[in-house]
């Protein structure tokens, strides 16, 4: 199984240069997950690593070899595309054989790879069906199937869940998760949905503006975002952001917000200066409880049944989410009382770099 | 539509039909005519005695088969060599990349403007000057250059999703092995438009035939009942003119009762370039 | 796919196109060339024998016979462009409908065009006869001496006219079917809310909404008709009296009987010249109004 190298890789279109400079290593065995919103690079950058685009500056490595000259079919890489692309006029088994008959594998050893692959995902009584005739369910399937057949070092998935729906797209995320702990090949799955990327990768690349945020394993993301963007990308409901004057208090950075609530943050001073910055809550440090400092009116009630999610607006009007239990009794108009969990506080500078708690 | 329809814009609709039909029912009737009876008074064509002797006398001669076969040769030539042609270039405009594609592609385009009176005369001269004419290939080449179907091919290639040429890419396929075994078979479609057109257009082709295949052996149907409808004036084989009128009419009628869809498919399409 | 600046190693690519290309350039680009510097040139069968620059042309507007086909061109044009195009825009409204009788006389109407033209002129002689043709046979039974069209100079261009107008009915017909098919439902069912009757309908709302093909059918009938050639020449040989001879049969006769074929390629120049004219000038006109 190979890794997948990026050494300072640069793209441009018509002349804007869109990525620059940018290096990542993954290693042999990993899933790893491109998460961004649309544009923001991810798709250009797995197709770069298929040889679907071309690379204008920088080196591309799958496990000891440079790819970024070779053509697409030489890479050693197997896709699965957003629409399937499935060959229409081809039967599935046709559609699953074509990639090995171009390359003049044995009419057994194709035979055999199909077989085994549609066993392992269950589509083997469609191999006579042609793409049309089969569901999006079983089309995502046999693009899987047509990529394990070909026993490729990489498999790259882009969006391959988009076009479902919300039910199928769940089962799915499981066995892709089941999938790879099976083969154990390294895998590259491009997404905008911060749920996909939580739960199947082993590290995330969280990329803005084609520009790399960060990457780390989805707990580093969660707990330690680097940046505002990925705090605010990551995390359901979108983590609170308001502004506060920064102090010193002993090492560590006390934070006052318009209202006059002071929040003791677990943040070191080192590298911030005091004053005007950003402090990041998540909802679930936000807690109505009877006994909290902080006053609050509630706004919407959204009850999730396993949580509820309370808009508030504090004394000076700004916004947060809270939590409460799934069975809460909090009505909108309600005047709550909140108890913030300072301690999980990040502080964002104004470039938006995060600071955490040590 | 749902609006009722004008009861006397359908009459004068079923009339004007009535009027379409005319013409070629009279042919009909003169061509059961024989030759003689119509020569003593052309009126004959309503006292009922009817007769195929026309039609055995066309199938006697063998010179209408001859121009009937030369038409299949020149307009099944013309087709494939279209087909492949157009197709080819299709796939390379809409696809592939090379120097030159986009300025290449814009003066296809303009070919479309070019009409067939600004460019027989040379052509027929280099035909000349390679004393080339009189032969199948002379028929036959001057048609594959429309522009037509070129334009018809790439806007087709294009409306294929890129995705599977990617994967097809990914599957190790070849340039020639995407366009062959990827696109090609879903532009069916197309392809059944663009061989009709091109085998109507061909096989009802009248000017460049008249000039080029002047040898009685090779010419072609349309050229054929020209040639004897010069000979109109005598009356002499009214009928017999009749009847191979029918026989040139009616072969390219049945197909398009068969085709219809097809057909009118490719002329609007054709039209609407 | 691959994109940026189609780099040195993408000339392999060009092979797809090539072969048209070559058959592209021998019978179009060369030829058109060609035919440009042949109008400027006095030769005949044998040979080019002098460059006369462009003499041809001024004597191509002073020659009465060219200036007479222009004319009878023009006249042939405004004889049936209106025609065809009002009666195919006619025979669309009334037989857009699925029913059985509108798809029977929908093939009648279509089926004349796919004969050749050598067929068509073969039927419709057939019918002017004046001497037997059919509507010599129906003006006798009516009691009255039959005329003989095609040898009457006044008669005999429109007499070719609706020989015409009976072959191609079915390309404008067609073209206005699908147009009228088309426009969406709600429109129709919006103008019956509104209480629209029948007229006000059509005017108000049909034919705005097809008026792009509208435009359409003009330019391709303009320029299909301009390009007279068969029919004339198989039916009257351009007579009597020059009476129905359009332009392209003054290329014919110029290049191929006279053997004057400079002569006859500047003719053709000319005629390009003017079927570009007409279909930009028509162009133009729709893009205005319709930007109104």
């Amino acid at each position: 199984m190979a890794g997948v190298t990026l050494t300072e890789v640069s793209k441009t279109f018509g002349g804007v240069a869109v990525i620059q400079g940018l290096s990542l290593d993954i290693a042999p065995r990993e899933f790893v997950v491109f998460l961004g919103p649309s544009g923001c690079g991810k798709s250009t950058l797995l197709r770069m690593i298929a040889g679907l685009e071309t690379v204008d500056g920088g080196e591309i490595h799958i496990g000891e070899r440079r790819v970024d000259h070779l053509p697409p079919g030489e890479r050693g890489v197997a896709m699965v595309f957003q629409h399937y692309a499935l060959y229409p006029h081809m039967t599935i088994r046709d559609n699953m054989a074509f990639g090995l008959r171009n390359i003049g594998t044995a009419a057994d050893e194709i035979a055999t790879r199909v077989e085994a692959a549609a066993k392992s995902l269950e589509i083997g009584h469609l191999l006579d069906r042609k793409p049309g005739q089969l569901s999006g369910g079983q089309r995502q399937r046999v693009a899987i199937a047509r990529a394990i057949v070909k026993q490729p070092e990489l498999f790259l998935f882009d969006e391959p869940l988009s076009n479902l729906d919300a039910a199928l797209r769940v089962r799915t995320r499981l066995e892709l998760a089941q999938l790879h702990q099976r083969l154990g090949t390294t895998m590259i799955f491009v997404t905008h949905d911060q749920v996909e990327a939580m739960t199947l990768a082993d590290r995330i690349v969280v990329l803005n503006d084609c520009r790399i945020e960060q990457v780390g394993t989805p707990m580093d993301i969660y707990l330690r975002p680097a940046t505002k963007f990925v705090a605010t990308f990551v995390g359901s409901p979108t983590i609170n952001l308001l502004p506060g004057k920064a102090s010193d208090a002993g090492g560590v950075a006390l934070v006052t917000l318009a209202d006059g609530t002071q929040l003791q943050t677990a943040v070191p001073m080192t590298g911030l200066t005091p004053g005007d910055t950003t402090i990041g809550l998540r909802a679930e440090h936000v807690r109505i409880a009877a006994d909290g400092a902080t006053k609050a009116t509630a706004r919407v009630v959204e009850r999730l049944g396993e949580r509820t999610l309370v808009h508030v607006e504090l004394a000076d009007g700004s916004p947060l989410v809270a939590e409460d239990a799934g069975i809460s009794s909090v009505r909108a108009g309600d005047v709550v009382s909140l108890n913030i969990n300072a301690a999980a506080a990040h502080l964002f500078d104004a470039d938006g770099v995060g600071r955490h708690a040590a | 539509m749902m609006r009722s329809r004008n009861p006397v814009a359908i009459a004068l609709v079923v009339i004007a039909g009535l009027l379409m039909l005319a013409p070629m029912l009279w042919v009909l009737a003169l061509s059961l005519k024989s030759n003689a009876a119509l020569m003593a008074d052309t009126n004959a064509v309503f006292d009922g005695a009817f007769t195929l002797e026309n039609y055995v006398a066309i199938l006697g001669n063998g010179q209408v088969f001859r121009w009937i076969g030369n038409s299949l040769i020149v307009s099944l030539g013309m087709t494939v060599g279209v087909l492949v042609l157009a197709s080819l270039a299709g796939y390379g405009f809409a696809r592939l990349e090379f120097p030159g594609r986009k300025i290449l592609f814009v003066i296809v385009l303009l070919g479309l403007a070019v009409p067939e009176q600004a460019v027989i005369i040379a052509r027929h001269q280099l035909f000349s000057w390679a004393e080339w004419h009189n032969s199948y290939p002379a028929l036959i080449i001057p048609g594959l250059s429309a522009p037509f179907g070129v334009f018809l091919m790439t806007q087709y290639f294009r409306a294929i999703p890129k995705e599977l040429d990617e994967a097809a890419m990914l599957d190790n396929a070849s340039r020639f092995t995407v366009f062959w075994k990827v696109l090609l078979p879903l532009t069916i479609p197309a392809q059944a438009t663009l061989g009709i057109f091109t085998f109507l257009h061909a096989w009802n082709d009248y000017w460049w035939p008249l000039i080029s295949a002047t040898n009685k052996q090779m010419f072609t149907l349309t050229v054929g009942i020209a040639s004897t409808q010069m000979n109109f004036a005598q009356t002499e084989g009214l009928g017999f003119l009749m009847a191979q009128a029918v026989f040139a009419g009616l072969p390219i009628l049945i197909v398009y009762l068969f085709f219809q869809k097809y057909i009118i498919q490719a002329v609007a399409g054709a039209a609407g370039r | 796919m691959a994109t940026a600046r189609a780099s040195k190693h993408d000339w392999p690519n060009a092979l797809f196109v090539l072969p048209y290309l070559v058959v592209f350039v021998a019978m179009i680009v060369v030829p058109l060339g060609m035919g440009m510097w042949l109008s400027t040139t006095k030769g005949d069968l044998f040979g080019v024998e002098a460059n006369v620059g462009l003499s041809n042309f001024t004597r191509l507007f002073g020659d009465p016979i060219f200036l007479e086909t222009v004319k009878n061109t023009f006249y042939f044009v405004l004889l049936t462009v209106p025609a065809l195009t009002l009666i195919g825009l006619g025979l669309a409204l009334v037989l857009n409908t699925p029913a059985r009788w509108a798809t029977v006389l929908r093939t009648i109407f279509f089926a004349s065009t796919v004969l050749s033209v050598t067929v068509v002129t073969l039927v419709w002689r057939l019918v002017f006869l004046p001497d037997g043709g059919l509507l010599a046979v129906i003006s006798e039974a009516l009691g009255r001496t039959p005329i003989a069209f095609l040898n009457n100079p006044d008669l005999a261009m429109p007499a070719i006219a609706i020989t015409t107008i009976w072959w191609c009915i079915g390309l404008p017909m067609v073209l206005f079917l699908a147009a009228l098919q088309q426009v969406p439902r709600e429109l129709y069912e919006a103008a019956a809310l509104d209480n629209a009757g029948r007229w006000t309908t059509l005017r108000r709302i049909t034919l705005p909404a097809i008026s792009r093909t509208f435009v359409l059918v003009v330019i391709i009938e303009i320029i299909l008709q301009f390009q007279l050639f068969g029919q004339p020449q198989l039916m009257t040989l351009g007579g009597p009296n020059n009476a129905t001879r359009p332009i392209v049969l003054f290329i014919y006769e110029t290049g191929w009987r006279q053997w004057e074929l400079g002569y006859a390629a500047a003719a053709a120049q000319v005629l390009f010249a003017m079927i570009l004219i007409a279909a930009m000038a028509q162009y133009l006109v729709a893009s205005r109004k319709g930007a109104q």
